[in-house]
């Protein structure tokens, strides 16, 4: 267990490490703090001084040591645009974006699994065969573009035409195919609780989810089509091997087959993958937050972008790199744990 | 009456452009307590027959004609639903790995218990404790302890004690043993052998044996059938067949046998391997591999024939019994 | 000369690839698809009515019209037009070529980059391959579109709006092809630690054959296949990477439409209604995305290569 634990402790901390360089360059690279705090009015003597002052002309391992130490106390640097430590910025906005990573992630998971086992088990029936179709087209469908239609149908709403009103039928047709709409599209709502901290939750209320619905499909609808894929394809290959066939020789029920001796086998690949992909979906949520305006960090670091603030950009990039070398780190530890053929000894079976 | 009664029975693995054919005309009987085995090389459809057995063929294997007699009933009629309940309950399987026979997430004991729930309307209690029981009748030690363990905490050894402990949970009628020992160790073979026919004698349960080695066959069974290419060539009492082999297949087969030969001899090597159930000879499947092929051999498909006790599919046989006899008759 | 042209293509005619494409309806009609909008896109210029990058072409009084079929269309703009007044079927035959252009240079770009470096990861073995394979991990647990993000962010933080928007095909090629390299890289690696393990490699070092040669004449040919299927759904990939960053604004300027940025100009409209700016786009993107994903798909099947997976 230990060393398995060190070992993938000592990867994470390396990994940290080249997104703190990468990080650092950019800012060194890009960023001007002398700009932002003097302005153009100052001469060049002065500047020289504040910059020999600030430790800017020192060398570049120096640099980032300094940069690395201010980084792990916590201290990223303030925000052009903000005015305040670019972590209080980041953490005023995280709560929206952690919110819309669950709702999407509660939709991947109560559809992806039903539907990816139903496929696996009946490979041949239409509806499986339905499944599979949708999900290949929606790999094909960027995030962002889903959103807008989903804008279409369920905010703005459309009214179809095309049937002859003067019949029974036109007019059932013309209502059917037609949408309300209604549903917001823009932001959080202004039903919002505040739990903690920054924490400004829009579980607790009727709006919250109503403005949560379609930005967390739309993320969902990324991913969704991957995982029923994923799960289908390790299901079908678990039906496949010997322990199946054996638990059909002992009498068991198909029900006990499929859904304890072959699904228990197909969720363990399928946590590793999932752990990374929720990672992933980070960066589908810079698209997803666009589209809807949503204040989480993926909006806040577009609008970074644009206003070339650069502190908060860096900030970002260190907090998603931790993110990411958190969850995956988790989630192999959490695999170790869940799987009994990995032996966190690490010695040889 | 038998207790297993297998008649005609044909199993084909539907596959893009046609049909292939696994087994052919498969006939034999089994009875209450005995003891059967199987030989044949590997391909030759042992697999498929010890599955079907069960009519648990592979996708996209099916049973394509024939019956499965068990106690007169017919399994390859039966619905799933009367077939789970012989499955595991009057007949019992042994595979072949015992490294992949068992789930590798679930314990042993969750795997042992579920087999008797599934044909038994008792407590997990009392079904723990028959599993216990079954686990000391196998020899494995500290079987308190196994119950709780993984199937990847025991060796290969164990393991197979384990599987040969879940067959005997329910005391079935029959246990098909597919190769149950070619996957272990060298050193635990003969033990494994020797607990499986030692447990099955003390039960009364009847034994199905299936192998490639024809020295375990002439030891412990009491008749057997010889396989090629998914057809029984040649069947009857051990003995006699080991003894005085009547088909070319078996005769090669039997000299090859390290100890039959004088030690330091060259072993004797059946030249040739067998077709893959892709490109099946005409006539009788042996043909291209045997020194006495004819014509004949090549164009049709070898009837059985009686000779003694046993039953040979060979025209080279019929031929030196229909001599034999004209012999005797011109003698009389 | 004619004879060995000749008995090639019914070499190809006689073969199982050949044979599984005519058979398969799917394939059929997504490569037709696929060639009809690729011609569009190449022949755009000659289709096209209008010029969407000629200022003086545009006239801001027609912009917002709608498609034929909807009411207070303008035959002449047959698919409408966008805000400035553009003809929206000019600017997505444009827009499509592009894209395409995008897309196809990306896939290029991570061919090259990840045979180059499967090659030396998967030959080399050693330090080489732990390295190399650790970014690639790295990297793709960050997922390629989010280094394409943060890389096009810098990019246009360094450059400047309007130099990055001249150059933008090329920095977009480049983002794409760099951030998507792994993929293509793992593939090429496992090959070849597969087609390491075989004789004739054996056979061409005891020839006396130099590393170079054995990577380049004799391995790489034989990993070819995977590369083929994995780079036919790379190109679809790239296309969405370079919509998705279009979309952002870290993409192509709206003077020089890709489809994505068609998408993001448009989206502005939608609700004001005018639906068609940003949703016609959307649709050929899907479409061209799919056939492609399909293409993939029937490759992947007919030609069954050994796929990293995971």
């Amino acid at each position: 267990m230990l060393a398995f634990l060190v070992q993938r402790i000592s990867q994470a901390f390396l990994v940290m490490f080249v997104i703190s360089v990468i990080a650092f360059a950019i800012q060194d690279g890009l960023g001007d703090p002398l700009q932002e705090m003097v302005g153009m009015s100052v001469s060049a003597e002065e500047r020289e001084a504040i910059r020999e002052e600030l430790g800017l002309n020192d060398p570049m391992v120096l640099q980032y040591l300094r940069f690395a130490g201010k980084a792990i106390q916590g201290d990223l640097g303030n925000s052009y645009f903000y005015s305040k430590p670019t972590l209080e910025v980041i953490a005023e906005h995280l709560p929206a974006t952690l919110e819309l990573v669950i709702g999407a992630s509660l939709i991947i998971i109560f559809l992806s699994v039903p539907i990816g086992v139903y496929a696996a088990i009946r490979p041949q029936a239409w509806l499986s065969k339905f499944f599979m179709g949708v999900s290949t087209v929606g790999i094909s469908i960027p995030v962002f573009l889903t959103a807008i239609v989903l804008i279409q149908l369920f905010s703005i709403g459309v009214t179809v035409t095309w049937f002859p009103v003067d019949t029974g039928w036109g007019q059932w047709l013309n209502e059917a195919l037609s949408t309300e709409g209604g549903l917001p599209s823009y932001g959080r709502g202004d039903d919002l609780v505040h739990l903690f901290g920054t924490w400004e939750s829009g579980f607790f209320s009727s709006d919250g989810w109503m403005h949560l619905v379609l930005p967390s499909v739309s993320l969902a609808s990324i991913m969704l089509p991957l995982f029923i894929r994923l799960i289908r394809a390790e299901m079908m290959e678990v039906l496949q091997s010997d322990y199946i066939r054996y638990a059909r020789a002992k009498g068991l029920s198909a029900g006990r087959i499929n859904f304890l001796h072959a699904l228990k086998n197909t969720m363990l690949p399928v946590i590793t993958v999932g752990g990374v992909q929720i990672g992933i979906m980070v960066a589908y949520t810079i698209l997803t937050e666009t589209v809807f305006q949503w204040p989480g960090v993926g909006l806040m670091f577009l609008e970074a972008i644009t206003r070339s603030d650069i502190p908060l950009i860096v900030a970002y990039l260190m907090v998603v790199g931790l993110i990411f070398v958190v969850t995956n780190t988790l989630v192999d530890l959490l695999y170790g744990l869940v799987n009994p053929t990995v032996k966190l000894t690490g010695k040889k079976a | 009456m038998a207790l297993l009664e297998v008649k005609n029975l044909d199993v084909r693995f539907a596959v893009r452009g046609g049909d292939l054919t696994a087994l052919r005309g498969i006939s034999f009987n089994l009875d209450k307590g005995e003891r059967l085995g199987l030989v044949g090389e590997s391909g030759a459809g042992k697999s498929v027959a010890a599955f079907s057995i069960l009519n648990l063929v592979a996708q996209p294997g099916y049973i394509a004609g024939g019956q499965i007699l068990f106690k007169g009933k017919d399994l390859a009629a039966m619905s799933e639903r009367e077939l789970r309940k012989i499955r595991g309950n009057q007949i019992a399987m042994i595979f072949q790995d015992p490294m992949m026979t068992l789930n590798p997430v679930l314990t042993i004991g969750t795997q042992m218990v579920e087999a008797i729930l599934a044909h038994r309307k008792i407590s997990k209690k009392e079904a723990r404790d028959i599993a216990l029981d079954r686990l000391q009748k196998v020899q494995i030690p500290s079987p308190e302890k196994r119950l709780d363990q993984y199937p990847h905490e025991l060796s290969g050894g164990m393991r197979q004690r384990v599987i040969i402990a879940i067959a005997l949970l329910l005391e079935p009628e029959l246990i098909v043993a597919d190769e149950p020992t070619t996957a272990l160790d060298v050193t635990i073979q003969a033990e494994i052998m020797d607990l499986l026919l030692n447990l099955c004698e003390q039960e009364n349960v009847a034994l199905m044996l299936i192998t490639h080695d024809l020295g375990v066959v002439s030891q412990v069974t009491r008749r057997m059938l010889v396989m090629y290419s998914g057809r029984i060539i040649e069947q009857g009492p051990t003995r006699d067949i080991i003894n005085n082999a009547q088909h070319p297949y078996t005769r090669g087969l039997i000299s090859a046998l390290p100890q039959m030969g004088s030690p330091g001899a060259r072993l004797f090597q059946i030249p040739g391997s067998m077709p893959s159930l892709k490109n099946v000879p005409a006539g009788c499947p042996f043909h291209p591999r045997c020194e006495f092929a004819t014509e004949q051999c090549r164009g049709a498909m070898p009837e059985y024939v009686h000779s003694g006790n046993v039953d040979v599919a060979c025209f080279e046989v019929a031929h030196r019994i229909e001599q034999e006899t004209r012999m005797q008759e011109a003698e009389s | 000369m004619t004879t060995a042209t000749v008995s090639r293509w019914d070499r190809f005619r006689e073969s199982f690839f050949w044979y599984s494409f005519r058979r398969d309806k799917v394939a059929i009609i997504s490569s037709l698809v696929l060639l009809l909008m690729v011609l569009a896109a190449i022949f755009a210029p000659l289709l096209a009515p209008a010029n969407p990058y000629d200022l003086a072409q545009i006239n801001i009084m027609n912009s917002e019209l709608p498609p034929l079929g909807l009411d207070g269309a303008d035959p002449s703009f047959p698919l409408g037009t966008d805000a400035q007044g553009r003809d929206l079927l000019s600017t997505i035959l444009y827009g499509t070529r592009v894209s395409l252009m995008i897309g196809f240079g990306a896939v290029v770009l991570q061919s090259v980059l990840g045979i180059l470096f499967g090659l030396l990861a998967g030959y080399l073995g050693g330090k080489v391959d732990a390295v190399l394979m650790r970014i690639a991990d790295v990297q793709l647990s960050f997922s390629t579109l989010m280094v394409a993000i943060i890389v096009g962010a810098v990019f246009k933080a360094s450059f400047g709006n309007l130099m990055f928007g001249e150059i933008a095909i090329y920095m977009l090629i480049f983002i794409i092809g760099v951030a998507e390299w792994p993929q293509i890289a793992r593939t090429v690696r496992a090959s070849v630690l597969a087609e390491k393990k075989k004789e004739y490699v054996d056979a061409a070092k005891v020839m006396g054959f130099g590393t170079r040669r054995i990577m380049f004449r004799h391995i790489l040919p034989n990993t070819l296949s995977p590369i083929f299927v994995i780079g036919t759904v790379q190109i679809a990939n790239a296309i969405i990477s370079e919509a998705a960053l279009s979309f952002l604004g870290l993409g192509m300027p709206e003077t020089q439409p890709s489809l994505g940025s068609l998408i993001k100009s448009g989206f502005d409209y939608i609700q004001s209604g005018s639906w068609w700016i940003t949703l016609i786009p959307g649709m050929v993107l899907v479409v061209l995305v799919l056939v492609i994903n399909l293409l993939g798909d029937w490759l992947r099947d007919v030609m069954n290569p050994r796929l990293y997976k995971g």
